[in-house]
């Protein structure tokens, strides 16, 4: 679904990507995690094009990213993300949110747009907001409409880059309760989190990163086991501790 | 002589001459506001352009119709354009000379207005496949209108007053129609005080259509309870500006 191909970007000096290669099958959930600055958000973001990288190939569901032919607006619509900020569009309601990429991006109708963008906002439990504005609602909620927001466009996969970090302790998991539920239902998912329960009980692989390259790509079971590297083990001793 | 004369006040506030200023007063103004937002708009694009050859020519058209007097533009269109064969009745001149003047300030507006978009909410549009026009239209610009519809109010403003200085070249509304009657009947003082009140309703009147404006760009902003504990700082309605910057 997503290959890594000795992927490579530098600014200027610094390696931010060093030679990074993995692939992430169908239905896979692979948590990326690793110290602040090993490259994790800027590698998601490669993925749809968000940002761009220097050499190796990411092929993304059979379309080639460092190919001349691809449009990147066509990729990108086959690829959910959800970001840490939620980026939910401020002039607009929760409905028109969800149903916004449908209607210019997909060319839905009207009420097809809008019977979508209601069963999606009942599967995150937000139906009852769907007039609001996003200002009216909490961080938590608004990352739940960004994951509809996200669905909307039936995505073959969905990126999430540290979706929890903005939020305040307890409505992280009403955020990570939808996002299981998502795992469960067959989503493709590569999500950059430091929510380690999370990576444990859900994720089939992790991928640890390290100034820029893929330190252990192991099984979340063995990750967890004691059998990462040194370097992950002192990493998750240190989110671990405390 | 009087004073002040009640009856002439009356006559000339009642005055169709008069009035057919007014309204001409106001058409100059929708227009030129109108003109100069769609040139503004592209001269604010331009400006936000990464190259030179594209930034520069605007850079230098907002430097110079915001360096120079409107009086002055007006005289080089209407007297120094026939020099070059280009002949145009004063009402042409008087609306490209306002529209060319209005469309460098505006060009400022708009650009400040584009700048406030926070860039996520663009990557959050690129994600989900949006074509950079597509962008443009649905994301950058309606969010922009919430910055650029407080000082685009205090333009019009300015302009329903500013049409006057086109009586210089011999355009006649409201306030050139004024002075025509003064130099015809003397009475100053009643004459000028009835365009005062003239502009006074013209500018009411655009303060009740930009109250309902801002009012409109808000809406999504402003927190139906003031008690939200985690909604983000900036989300913040807009305070209102003050409504005379000329």
């Amino acid at each position: 679904m997503i290959v890594f191909d000795s992927v490579c970007k530098h600014y200027g000096t610094f390696q931010v990507l060093n030679n990074c290669s993995a692939t992430i099958n169908k239905g896979e959930i692979v948590v990326i995690c690793g110290p602040s600055g090993s490259g994790k958000s800027t590698l998601i973001k490669c993925v749809n094009g968000l940002e761009t990288f220097d050499s190796g190939q990411i092929t993304v569901d059979g379309t080639r990213l460092h190919d001349p032919a691809t449009h990147l607006p066509d990729l990108r619509r086959r690829i959910g993300m959800v970001f840490q900020g939620f980026e939910l569009f401020q002039h607009l309601t929760v409905l028109q949110n969800v149903m916004i990429a449908q209607r210019v991006v997909l060319h839905r109708n009207k009420a097809e747009a809008h019977e979508r963008a209601m069963l999606l906002l009942q599967r995150v439990g937000l139906a009852d907001h769907a007039a609001k504005y996003p200002v009216a609602l909490s961080g938590g909620q608004q990352q739940r409409v960004a994951i509809a927001r996200a669905l909307a466009i039936d995505p073959v996969a969905i990126l999430f880059d540290e979706p929890t970090s903005a939020l305040d302790p307890e409505m992280v998991a009403e955020v990570l309760a939808v996002m299981t539920e998502l795992a469960q239902a067959g989503m493709t998912m590569m999500c950059v989190t430091h929510e380690m329960g999370f990576a444990r009980q859900v994720a089939n692989r992790v991928i640890f990163m390290d100034r820029g390259e893929f330190v252990d790509d192991l099984p979340a079971a063995d990750f967890f086991d004691g059998r990462c590297s040194d370097r992950a083990g002192t990493f998750l001793k240190r989110i671990l501790s405390h | 002589m009087q004073i002040w004369n009640w009856h002439g006040f009356f006559i000339y506030l009642t005055n169709r001459y008069i009035f057919e200023g007014a309204v001409t007063t106001l058409w100059l103004t929708a227009f030129s506001i109108c003109a100069g937002f769609v040139l503004g708009g592209a001269l604010a694009l331009m400006k936000r352009s990464r190259h030179q050859i594209v930034s520069l020519p605007a850079r230098f058209y907002v430097w110079f119709f915001r360096g120079t007097p409107l009086l002055v533009q007006l005289i080089v269109i209407y007297t120094g354009l026939p020099k070059f064969g280009i002949r145009l009745d004063v009402v042409t001149c008087s609306l490209i000379g306002l529209s060319l003047n209005e469309a460098a300030y505006l060009a400022e507006i708009i650009r400040a207005g584009l700048n406030a978009v926070p860039p996520g909410q663009i990557a959050a549009a690129r994600a989900l496949g949006f074509e950079e026009r597509q962008i443009a239209w649905r994301i950058t610009f309606p969010q922009a209108m919430r910055i650029i519809v407080p000082p685009l109010g205090n333009s019009v403003n300015g302009l329903l007053k500013t049409t006057s200085v086109t009586s210089v070249i011999s355009m006649e509304e409201l306030l050139r129609r004024t002075q025509l009657l003064v130099q015809e009947h003397f009475m100053v003082l009643e004459l000028f005080s009835v365009s005062a009140l003239y502009y006074l309703a013209m500018t009411s009147a655009w303060d009740m259509v930009q109250r309902r404006l801002e009012h409109y760009v808000n809406k999504p902003y402003a927190r139906p309870t003031s008690s939200r504990a985690n909604a983000p700082a900036n989300a913040q309605a807009l305070p209102d500006i003050g409504q005379d910057a000329r």
